[in-house]
């Protein structure tokens, strides 16, 4: 596999593929995101 | 001008699990992308694989963090108050991190059925018991969130140990049943195992993703007792005004 086939949408295995790799990404950074952020927050309030 | 503020061992620490971890998660996607070969009945969908996988093995083993943090703080709750404190701070991060991990391999195990089955969802034993312990955790965080304060800890504490009853129900469901979902990939019997060609993949994959949960559960726990620090000076703050104000 390529970039190229990696990011080609055309079929649908290759969406699916793409999707799954989104999902873990968006969900992981989206809580280390919000942990750094709590952190960040009760740090200022101190 | 102020002078800038050394770096603690432990921050050094940290700082370095978690560059180690992202080179590890590179290899991991590197290996599972551009080297492993496609399935052959599957094609490069087959790829979620190294993901799906990963995160469910460790959503599995995060929650026993959490019952044993849950019970060490039942143990230490009037014998040792501080110590229970911080069981408490371990229990609520590893159920987080027991959440975001089960909601990936639900997520994943959903999109990747649609592409290999046709299906988003089925009622498959192993797929509902997932489910449930999503369910689960996500209800032992809201429980604490919800209980009026003095409660909190050990409401969260009683329902974790009933949570921690579906793990194995999870692992054994598709040794018990036998439907929809694929049988057991590693320690399922003769047939079980894959191809010598996916285990760099899988391998850099769970050690990377494990290295990953640590590194966030870690985090998270200092958070808490950032947290709980902070909310005792609060409590010690307001108790001293009010002497003050009585005297």
């Amino acid at each position: 596999m390529t970039w190229q086939s990696f990011f080609n949408t055309s079929t649908m295995a290759s969406r699916h593929l793409l999707a799954v790799y989104a999902i873990v990404i968006l969900v992981q950074a989206g809580y280390f995101g919000w942990t750094v952020w709590q952190w960040q927050s009760l740090k200022d309030r101190d | 001008m102020s002078a800038a503020k050394p770096i603690r061992p432990m921050q050094l620490f940290g700082f370095s699990w978690f560059a180690v971890t992202l080179v590890v998660l590179i290899l991991g996607f590197r290996s599972a992308i551009f080297i492993v070969p496609a399935d052959a009945q599957q094609g490069d969908v087959g790829r979620s694989f190294f993901y799906h996988v990963p995160h469910s093995m460790w959503s599995l083993l995060f929650p026993y963090i959490n019952f044993a943090a849950s019970l060490a703080f039942l143990y230490w709750r009037h014998r040792n108050p501080l110590k229970a404190l911080t069981a408490d701070a371990l229990a609520v991060a590893s159920a987080e991190v027991t959440v975001v991990y089960a909601t990936i391999c639900l997520a994943t195990g959903s999109v990747w059925g649609k592409a290999a089955w046709g299906i988003w969802w089925t009622w498959d034993p192993r797929i509902t018991s997932m489910l449930l312990l999503w369910l689960l955790y996500v209800a032992y965080l809201i429980t604490r969130k919800l209980s009026s304060a003095g409660q909190t800890s050990t409401l969260g504490a009683v329902l974790s140990i009933f949570a921690a009853v579906d793990v194995p129900i999870v692992y054994m469901s598709i040794r018990w049943w036998r439907t929809q979902h694929p049988a057991p990939v590693f320690g399922g019997g003769a047939d079980s195992g894959v191809d010598p060609s996916m285990m760099p993949a899988f391998i850099w994959n769970v050690i990377g993703w494990g290295m990953w949960g640590i590194f966030i559960l870690c985090y998270r726990f200092a958070l808490e007792r950032r947290r709980q620090i902070a909310e005792q000076d609060a409590a010690l703050r307001a108790l001293e005004s009010s002497l003050e104000l009585t005297q």
